[in-house]
């Protein structure tokens, strides 16, 4: 009897000694967890930021304090006229005119044409889609290169050479990436809103224009940003194709002036800041643009 | 069964007409481009004056007769394999801890993408300055902590680690893609696996793991392909040469100065057939051994 | 207005599938035809064949005497809603209603005019300048009947349309769309698989299975007279009962079950040598009747069965028991209250009784004698 008795209440303690426990267990467990996990981003996000603070940094520093050793973690002195003498050091207004032409003639290419590619892969059923549609993608695969250096020899062929042609005509022939993307968003949009608006007498050209734009303003918003990235940054094209110093573009005027400049890195970094900016600025405007393009991405494969 | 031009033809013939700017493009830029330069590759073309078959004789020379070939491509080889799996563990790393329940997850999110989409000369002027062994940031910290920092981008041993590092600068971006598809994990699953008694690391292990290895596919594919098309930052950070000691001279800037220094361009064009091939091969071999590790849900291919 | 002929129309996809084959129907101006059967049956693939949305692999398709087969969808005049609405989700509820008016470039005052006739008759007034995505289901729905009507079209194809409605909902706006026909008196084609729906609408019916038309008839046509056991079994809910047995003297024998045949339809059954064959017998649920004394069993028809569940549906109630082993259900009053495990007598109506060929399905008919005489 008293046996029993005690295995019961010794079973009775052991449920109030591991209740708490228990409790404490998993929550102070999840808590901790999420702490660690807090930190370790925080830390890891100060790490990411602080080459953009030493650009800032370093650009409003004097010289003389660029070469002090140690560095100095922020500039002792602002000098905002670092600013200005970076842009009238080059004719920097020339390569942002340039590049803002470039880069506008670009984005519209790729909206306009990508978005009338798309619509026709995505929702005009015609012989052999699907196989043009395979090569489209297959042709993201080919490096770059192949093609670059025939490209140029067609271009010198054609005398577009120290031109914008090379640079921005091909944007308005689509390129397989924003094809994919586009149509990827196409093929959310329900066939039945296409099949009622055929039967209500629209063409497919009305369709694309009427329907199918306003419906993919999100993805055009996408395509238009990507592209904008693409052709501000581009180096590579400017560097092939424009030797006339007056069409350069930020990219490579900044490469000439780093060439100039030599190590004066409080010029150098107010000059990459400045060519940057637009695209810093664009992205915490259109975040979430560049984001749904991921997204569209890694739903796509 | 009808031969005449139906209604369904007609529509047919519109999706032509919308694709037809890619098409034109395709055989412009793409296509053609591609055969001249299949075709250019067993010639002593040099854009101007000769253009003479002379058989196997590019491929030859450049397996048994350039060192620097070699070099190209012993370093573009040497940047592909430590920075693929470096930026794709990472990515997925801080994919994991942002999938949390952690404050400010949209602030961190942003954080950690913004360099991925800075890029162009502004960005490696920066990294230039950032590994400075003097004045840069990279070096001070790592004197924080008793580390004799190299001499990064004068040093030859250095300066691919160099680029690696600055590569992992950006892995935000493949961390979004990441992200993305974590998302898209029915909760239920995990609900389901901690029923089964998962912990936490078995949960990402063998559920989160397993759900997102299509993403990892498609990052590990466009990665490879993009990896050995390596060619910017080195132009940039070399000043064109690929120094020091040829350490960044990677495959493709090895072409360029082929192709537009010394106007090599049947040379040129054999190596970037080449590159084509390995890059073809390395995909191939990837889309053949996907079945064994992809998990596609559903009854998708 | 219009009348629209299909003459042996089949559709193949990829040459190997048969979606719809010789199917052959006659609909006369101001008709409401619906077609009905289970999902996959090749209805909505012609529906989608008279719109052109899908090519007609062979065979005609006439509009008012006009063949169409090679005519596009905008060029037919018809108008169409679509089981998930395909509203625009970007325009305006008058945008969405005007969009065809604007395409057919009627005049700015005139799609006014018509817009807002289509929208008082749907009650859509107030919400002509909402997007679709501020509507409830049956809002939307309405938008999408109204941006039909408004064309004033010769046909009126509807696929589905009420199939994404809550029960209440779908109810109102079955007797709704019936309700706008009777006044418009549009030809329309209304797709479902729903054969409540198709009772209730229709002016003919054609029941499909496998892209071939089973039946064409009135609702009370179809309902009373199944052409085989697949269109006795859809139409009607509760569905029909079916046993299998045989004939003999006069007698259907099913396992140790026997019912007395009328003398009526055991002439025709005789004459075309059913006599001591198998074959199926059909009996409609409220056709099974509950006798309450036994005096009355011994003078019909009746025969004693286990209740195995009684449910109360409201009006009804259904009883489930078998017969010999076949499943049985009788729809009674629902005063009689019979429990599960009861024994009771039920009685056959075998007047409503029909006979089906075992091997076909197909019902055996008084007429047929006819002809084969003849």
């Amino acid at each position: 009897m008293e046996e029993v008795e005690m295995a019961a209440k010794k079973r009775d303690e052991e449920r109030v000694a591991s209740a708490p426990a228990y409790f404490d267990n998993i929550h102070t467990k999840r808590k901790l967890l999420s702490l660690i996990n807090f930190i370790l981003l925080a830390a890891g996000s100060l790490l990411i930021l602080s080459p953009i603070w030493w650009m800032i940094s370093t650009s409003l520093k004097s010289m003389a304090e660029v070469m002090t050793y140690p560095p100095t973690f922020y500039p002792h002195e602002w000098n905002w006229g670092n600013y200005i003498k970076t842009w009238k050091a080059a004719p920097f207004d020339t390569y942002a005119i340039n590049t803002i032409t470039i880069t506008m003639l670009v984005v519209i290419g790729s909206v306009l044409v990508n978005s009338f590619i798309a619509y026709g892969f995505a929702k005009v059923p015609f012989k052999g889609r699907g196989i043009l549609f395979a090569i489209v993608l297959s042709t993201m695969m080919i490096p770059g290169f192949v093609t670059l250096i025939p490209q140029y020899v067609l271009f010198s062929k054609l005398q577009w050479i120290n031109t914008y042609y090379p640079l921005v005509v091909p944007a308005f022939f689509g390129s397989a990436f924003f094809i994919f993307l586009l149509r990827q968003f196409y093929m959310t949009i329900p066939n039945e809103l296409i099949e009622a608006a055929k039967i209500e007498g629209a063409s497919h050209f009305r369709i694309w224009w009427t329907i199918g734009l306003p419906l993919t303003k999100p993805a055009l918003a996408t395509v238009a940003i990507f592209s904008f990235n693409g052709a501000w940054n581009d180096f590579l094209g400017p560097l092939l194709y424009l030797n006339d110093e007056n069409l350069y573009t930020l990219q490579l005027g900044l490469q000439v002036f780093k060439g100039e400049m030599n190590t004066q890195w409080n010029y150098l970094m107010a000059g990459s800041l400045l060519v940057l900016l637009p695209v810093i600025i664009l992205f915490f405007f259109f975040q979430k643009y560049f984001i749904q393009g991921i997204n569209l991405q890694s739903g796509g494969k | 069964m009808r031969k005449k031009l139906n209604y369904k033809r007609m529509e047919g013939l519109q999706g032509y007409v919308f694709i037809l700017p890619w098409i034109v493009g395709f055989i412009a830029f793409t296509a053609g481009p591609l055969i001249f330069s299949f075709a250019a590759s067993f010639t002593n073309y040099n854009i101007t004056s000769q253009m003479d078959f002379i058989g196997f004789k590019n491929y030859e020379n450049l397996f048994t007769a350039d060192n620097l070939f070699w070099t190209s491509l012993y370093n573009t080889l040497y940047y592909v394999l430590f920075s693929i799996p470096l930026t794709t563990a990472g990515a997925i790393f801080l994919s994991a801890l942002l999938n949390q329940d952690v404050p400010g997850i949209r602030f961190f999110r942003t954080i950690y993408y913004l360099p991925a989409v800075l890029s162009g000369v502004g960005v490696y002027l920066l990294w230039m300055q950032l590994l400075d062994p003097g004045t840069g940031l990279v070096n001070t910290a790592l004197g924080w902590f008793g580390i004799p920092g190299p001499n990064w981008l004068f040093d030859p041993d250095w300066t691919k680690p160099a680029l690696i590092f600055m590569k992992m600068w950006s892995v935000g971006g493949g961390m979004l893609l990441y992200l993305a598809s974590m998302q898209g994990v029915s909760k239920s699953l995990y609900e389901a696996a901690k029923i089964d008694g998962a912990s936490s690391w078995q949960q990402f292990r063998f559920i989160t793991i397993p759900m997102i290895t299509p993403v990892i596919f498609f990052d590990i594919v466009t990665s490879l392909i993009g990896g050995f098309q390596i060619f910017q930052e080195a132009y940039v950070m070399s000043n064109g040469e690929g120094g020091p000691v040829n350490s960044m001279l990677f495959y493709n800037l090895y072409m360029w100065k082929k192709a537009f220094e010394s106007f090599d361009m049947g040379y040129a064009m054999a190596m970037s057939w080449i590159l084509f091939i390995i890059v073809f091969l390395i995909t191939i071999i990837n889309l053949k051994l996907a079945p064994r590790w992809v998990h596609y849900e559903g009854e998708e291919r | 207005m219009s009348k629209i002929v299909l003459k042996n129309v089949y559709k193949h996809f990829d040459k190997k599938v048969t979606a719809v084959s010789d199917f052959n129907l006659t609909v006369e101006d101001g008709e409401f035809i619906v077609l009905v059967g289970p999902s996959g049956c090749g209805k909505s693939t012609v529906l989608r064949m008279i719109a052109g949305l899908e090519e007609i692999s062979s065979g005609e398709f006439y509009i008012d005497g006009k063949l169409m087969n090679d005519v596009p969808p905008k060029s037919r005049d018809i108008a169409m809603v679509f089981q998930n609405y395909a509203l625009y989700p970007h325009m305006t509820v008058f945008d969405n209603m005007a969009f065809g008016l604007k395409i057919r470039k009627f005049q700015k005052d005139k799609i006014k005019k018509r817009v807002e006739e289509a929208a008082e008759l749907l009650g859509l007034e107030d919400l002509l300048h909402r997007k679709p995505k501020a509507l409830s289901g049956g809002q939307r729905q309405r938008v999408a009947l109204g941006r039909s009507i408004v064309r004033d079209a010769k046909l009126f194809l509807m696929d589905e349309p009420l199939s994404n409605l809550d029960a209440k909902l779908r109810f109102q706006m079955r007797a709704e769309i019936a309700k706008l026909h009777q006044r418009l008196k549009t030809t329309s084609i209304y797709v479902t698989h729903d054969q409540t729906e198709a009772m209730t609408m229709a002016s003919r019916i054609i029941i499909m299975k496998d892209g071939v038309i089973q039946q064409i008839g009135t609702p009370k046509d179809v309902y009373d007279n199944p052409e085989n056991t697949f269109v006795g079994g859809f139409i009607g809910s509760p569905s029909m009962n079916f046993f299998d047995g045989r004939i003999v003297n006069s007698q259907f024998i099913a396992d140790d079950v026997h019912i007395n045949i009328p003398e009526e339809k055991m002439a025709y059954l005789r004459e075309q040598g059913y006599a001591g064959k198998e074959l199926t017998m059909g009996i409609r649920p409220e056709h099974i009747h509950l006798l309450t004394g036994e005096e009355e069993a011994e003078l019909t028809n009746s025969i004693l069965s286990k209740i195995i569940v009684s449910e109360l549906t409201g009006a009804d109630t259904l009883l489930y028991s078998m017969l010999g082993t076949q499943e049985m259900i009788a729809e009674v009053e629902s005063r009689t209250n019979v429990t599960a495990g009861e024994d009771v007598y039920l009685t056959f109506n075998m007047d409503c009784a029909h006979f089906f060929d075992k091997e076909t399905g197909v019902r055996i008919r008084p007429e047929k004698s006819a002809v084969l005489v003849g």
